[in-house]
């Protein structure tokens, strides 16, 4: 149970009292009458083989106010596509599935890049952006949701909480990242605690108040993966195909919309998904390449809004970050003992140097080429270059899922 | 260049005149009603501002077949040297009538320049023929600023009806404002007053075989003026008021005429107005004052249906041109009740600036993308009109201005997408 | 003996005769298709990579072309679709050329009415494209025209338009296949025919309401439209 505190310069959603799903449920059906709701799903193929998919077709399957699902499917061959369409067949709303592999959309993808559209690599960004254009090209929802395909307690209420802010026509808001605790018997989440919470502030220390910084800080969880949006957002915002796509969109977010149209909301009391390994060496692995792109995807906001980034920033930035860093360690130790969860302190403190290392390797790769980071056009830009596309993507999508 | 042969009675009076300082152009066709006062004008405004000065008078006609001619002889005085031309015009103009009711005009104002060109004048000024307010300070206004000033093109500006000159109002002066960065208010004014320089240079043109001589010469020689960095100025000159508006003027051929000529320009003078941002004022000449102007009735129901038909009938065509973003918001202005429509000027910038890239990258035939345009201008007409009616001229300058505002702001997405 | 062995034997020679004949040509055709094939695919080769040099694909992106080809389920790039028709085409070619050198009299025939029916082929296209276009240009013109004079029913004259259009185009094409020319002069004649006869019908009898609403609409329009509007846009 939380407090009802508004941090930051965005709108904060608790979960207050005991809120009940019909009732939930019930408005969302209303407003999509007028707001229809789109559902994204970035999957992989192998997440169809974990313990979480099952879980969510089922709840999906009583979810009555969505007007469309796309799920698109990364990694996945013809045989486990039709696999995966008798998975999701227990779902009344009509589902899509985005087939990446597949002869089509692979000829869609050719398509963009022979004419100089660069769509990134194969990763949740570029899935999650073939969507809203596939959301686009069939006109029909004014709101798209998209929470991952990982989610091991995966509940109704989940989803009517990330999808009732920008539902609900009365709210006025763009956009909605969905909030929870990283929690079970010790607490996870180490790239926002230790990377992006502390880097944030350190910055904040060394360049003094900035809008961007104070947006980003307001989230309490701004890698999180679930959030909600108009879908006017998808074709104006250009977001990163990197691990920098979380941090990338709320840059876009803040870039094109006043902040009092943005919120976050608390999704669930406790949440689990894959973990990733450390890999302190190899960088193009694991953690060590997500902070990178982390990294670079804040320098890069800060650049563009006007923050000069010199050698001596970054030199003060990686000792300003270690400390802060190493303080918030102690104020997690303290959280962690009087509810009794474990806690690494070395595993942490190794965290933390990994971390410090990415951002400098990070630091150095901005410096050299600060304009190299990897954003997908908008789809304003792409139908303005190759008219038709939208129709091709529609095509395509639709004759797979025949 | 001279390609056009003139006749021999002709020939032999500019033989005569040999060289005149102004020569003061009236292209004509059909305007009995009114030529005679203009010609007075122009005379008596030449005798009061510039007696030691030689002008000639030219009249290029485009064939009348009322007294005009007869009228023009009459009215000059004989002491006065006047040159009487017909200019040619290819038999399809008689059966096309554009909307200035002269077929050719722009054949009309090539002649007057090859006179002022003959008799290497210094000033050259052409005037609309059917004009009741024209006055002799006019002649003043537009010569001094030319002959005395050192300005090579003097445009027009006019107290108009809050409610006229919307083509003007809401496309072409923030358009070119925004394009070429000249706060130029009527650039399509019809009443010039140019430098012999300048007419020169407009001969040197070779246009006068495509649509923007025949129907868009009034913006093709302010833009020209402009691009070509000409000193360019504008005198105010009071109250324009034609003669009886020809009722079966159709509004979709005027705007095909305008803004087709418009954007045709853009097309030549690309790298001109690409890297220009913001605007800067132009000197005015002239003393301005307000005018006392009649009222004018307005149907904005009839507008609006238009506006909704076409809403209703070209959707496929505007979702081409405009993209689905910003037709799905042409579309939520279709479900306003009539006292509440309003069509934002952001929305109208993004609009025009569409139809200018779809032009420019020539997915429609020209006709049938501007004639497309006629229920969306009527749409914003009827919403301005609703806007302005209880404003004062001031307060209705300022919503212009800030509509101006709205197009050099946007111009970042003309630029960016016009490859 | 040597009686009965030539009575089995001189048939026998006779077809071997025949076939001895006929060999040279048979061979000739399986050189010539064999070749052709050959040369069809070199040709396809550099069809192909001139098209890429060209940047054709990008093109027929951005002309619509390609939507076009995946409209009807057709997912190949369009300079490998190009290279696909121009490849069959020159098969069809070769076959008939090779068919030809079997220099059988029925065979023969075939091909001779095989290419002069060829030409009447490339016309056929090129009304249908070029009707297309007209038709589409016509429609859009009179829908433009339509809604700036404020007719109501501005999309259902133009598409009407269209629809009579093309029905004259397309028995203008299946004329010049000779596709069953009587048959297709026939049900043209009707469709029109009935057609003009249905709209005479409906405006004169059974839409004489409907057509009377129009009417005094078109009128009431003009009467607002005379009445007041003194505006000057100009």
């Amino acid at each position: 149970m939380s407090d009802f505190y508004q941090t930051g310069i965005i709108t904060t959603l608790h979960k207050l009292g005991t809120p009940s799903l019909e009732r939930l449920e019930a408005e969302i059906r209303e407003f999509s009458k007028k707001r229809p709701v789109a559902l994204v799903l970035p999957a992989l193929y192998s997440e169809f083989e974990g313990p979480a998919m099952q879980g969510i077709v089922r709840k999906l399957a009583k979810v009555n106010y969505l007007k469309e699902i796309v799920l698109v499917l990364d990694k996945a061959s013809e045989k486990d596509f039709h696999r995966v369409r008798e998975f999701m067949s227990p779902i009344a709303t009509e589902v899509k599935i985005v087939h990446n592999d597949g002869k089509r959309i692979t000829e869609i993808y050719e398509t963009l890049a022979r004419n100089g559209l660069d769509v990134g690599q194969r990763g949740k960004g570029r899935s999650a952006w073939l969507a809203y254009g596939y959301v686009l090209a069939r006109g029909q929802s004014d709101v798209i949701a998209l929470h991952d395909c990982d989610i091991v307690n995966y509940s109704r209420e989940l989803l009517a909480r990330l999808c009732y802010p920008v539902a609900n026509p009365n709210l006025n808001y763009v956009f909605c990242k969905g909030f929870y605790s990283r929690v079970t018997n010790k607490m996870y989440g180490r790239v926002t605690r230790l990377l992006v919470t502390p880097l944030i502030r350190s910055m904040q220390q060394l360049i003094g108040q900035h809008g961007f910084l104070m947006f980003l800080d307001s989230f309490r969880y701004p890698l999180s993966g679930e959030f909600c949006m108009v879908t006017d957002l998808a074709r104006v915002n250009r977001i990163p195909w990197d691990w920098g796509l979380e941090v990338g969109s709320l840059a876009e977010v803040y870039r094109n919309f006043s902040p009092r149209r943005v919120c976050q909301v608390d999704i669930a009391e406790t949440y689990e998904h894959k973990h990733q390994p450390l890999s302190a060496d190899d960088a193009g692995k694991g953690l060590m390449k997500m902070t990178i792109d982390i990294c670079k995807s804040i320098f890069r906001t800060l650049a563009s809004e006007g923050v000069v980034f010199s050698e001596g920033l970054f030199k003060s930035l990686s000792v300003s970050y270690l400390r802060t860093a190493e303080d918030a360690i102690m104020k997690y130790e303290a959280d962690a003992a009087i509810n009794g969860l474990e806690f690494d302190r070395h595993s942490e403190a190794q965290a933390v140097e990994a971390f410090t290392r990415a951002i400098s390797q990070a630091s150095q790769v901005f410096m050299e080429n600060p304009m190299g980071t990897p954003l997908i056009p908008n789809w304003n830009r792409v139908t303005s270059a190759i008219p038709g596309i939208l129709e091709m993507l529609k095509k395509a999508a639709d004759e797979d899922n025949k | 260049m001279k390609t056009v042969a003139f006749r021999k009675d002709v020939q032999e009076q500019l033989e005569r005149i040999q060289q005149a300082d102004i020569v003061v152009g009236i292209p004509s066709f059909n305007n009995a009603r009114t030529i005679g006062h203009v010609v007075r004008a122009i005379q008596a405004g030449i005798a009061k501002y510039f007696p030691d000065r030689k002008c000639v008078l030219v009249n290029s006609d485009g064939g009348s077949v009322d007294d005009t001619l007869e009228i023009v002889r009459r009215t000059s005085i004989e002491d006065y040297a006047s040159i009487h031309l017909h200019h040619r015009v290819e038999p399809m103009f008689k059966i096309a009538t554009p909307y200035s009711g002269i077929p050719g005009k722009g054949s009309a104002f090539r002649t007057i320049f090859e006179v002022a060109e003959a008799l290497d004048a210094k000033v050259c000024v052409v005037v609309d023929s059917d004009l009741r307010s024209i006055t002799p300070e006019w002649i003043e206004l537009l010569v001094k600023p030319v002959l005395e000033d050192g300005y090579d093109y003097a445009a027009p500006l006019y107290h108009r009806h809050k409610y006229d000159g919307t083509i003007t109002n809401s496309i072409v002066y923030p358009l070119t404002r925004a394009l070429y960065g000249k706060r130029v208010r009527q650039p399509i004014g019809g009443d010039f007053g140019f430098s012999g320089k300048l007419a020169k240079f407009y001969l040197t043109k070779d246009v006068w075989q495509t649509d923007v001589a025949r129907f868009g010469i009034d913006i093709w020689m302010t833009t020209t003026a402009i691009a070509n960095r000409y000193k360019v100025t504008q005198s105010f000159l009071g109250a324009k008021i034609h003669d009886a508006k020809d009722p079966s003027a159709d509004l979709s051929a005027m705007l095909y005429q305008v803004v087709g000529a418009t954007f045709e320009l853009m097309e030549t003078y690309d790298d001109i107005w690409k890297p220009v941002r913001g605007s800067e004022p132009v000197t005015t000449f002239g003393f301005e004052y307000t005018v006392g102007l009649e009222q004018v009735n307005v149907n904005t129901g009839r507008m609006l249906n238009i506006f909704r038909e076409g809403l209703k009938n070209l959707s496929k065509i505007w979702t081409d041109i405009l993209g689905a973003g910003d037709f799905g918001e042409v579309e939520r202005l279709g479900a306003l009740q009539d006292r509440n429509f309003r069509f934002p000027p952001g929305l109208w910038t993004r609009v025009i600036y569409d139809y200018a890239i779809t032009f420019h990258k020539k997915k429609l035939p020209k006709e049938h993308l501007i004639k497309s345009l006629t229920p969306l201008y009527l749409g914003r007409t009827a919403s301005f009109i609703m806007e302005v009616e209880q404003m004062g001229q001031e307060e209705v300058e300022g919503e212009i201005e800030k509509l101006c505002t709205e197009f050099e702001y946007n111009k970042e997405y003309l630029v960016t997408s016009w490859k | 003996m040597t009686d009965f062995l030539n009575l089995i034997l001189e048939p026998l020679q006779e077809v071997f005769a025949k076939f001895r004949t006929f060999m040279p040509n048979l061979l000739a055709m399986l050189v010539i298709l064999s070749m052709g094939i050959l040369a069809a695919r070199v040709l396809r080769a550099v069809l192909v990579r001139f098209l890429m040099a060209i940047k054709f694909d990008s093109w027929s992106d951005r002309m619509g072309v390609t939507t076009l080809l995946r409209k009807g389920d057709l997912w190949a790039k369009p300079s490998l679709a190009l290279g696909a028709i121009f490849f069959w085409s020159l098969i069809i070619l070769v076959l008939m050329t090779g068919l030809s050198a079997l220099k059988v009299h029925a065979i023969d025939q075939l091909v001779e009415q095989f290419f002069l029916y060829l030409p009447r082929v490339f016309s056929a296209v090129l009304i249908l494209i070029i009707g297309y276009v007209f038709a589409g240009f016509v429609s859009r013109a009179v829908l433009i025209a339509a809604v700036n004079s404020g007719y109501h029913y501005a999309k259902l004259l133009a598409e009407a338009l269209r629809l009579l259009l093309t029905i004259l185009i397309l028995a203008m094409v299946l004329e010049q296949l000779q596709v069953a020319p009587g048959i297709v002069l026939a049900a043209f004649s009707i469709v029109f025919g009935g057609i003009v006869i249905a709209l005479a019908i409906s405006f004169g009898v059974a839409g004489i309401d409907a057509a009377k609403r129009m009417i005094e609409r078109e009128t009431a329009e003009k009467h607002a439209k005379d009445t007041k509007d003194d505006i000057e846009h100009l």
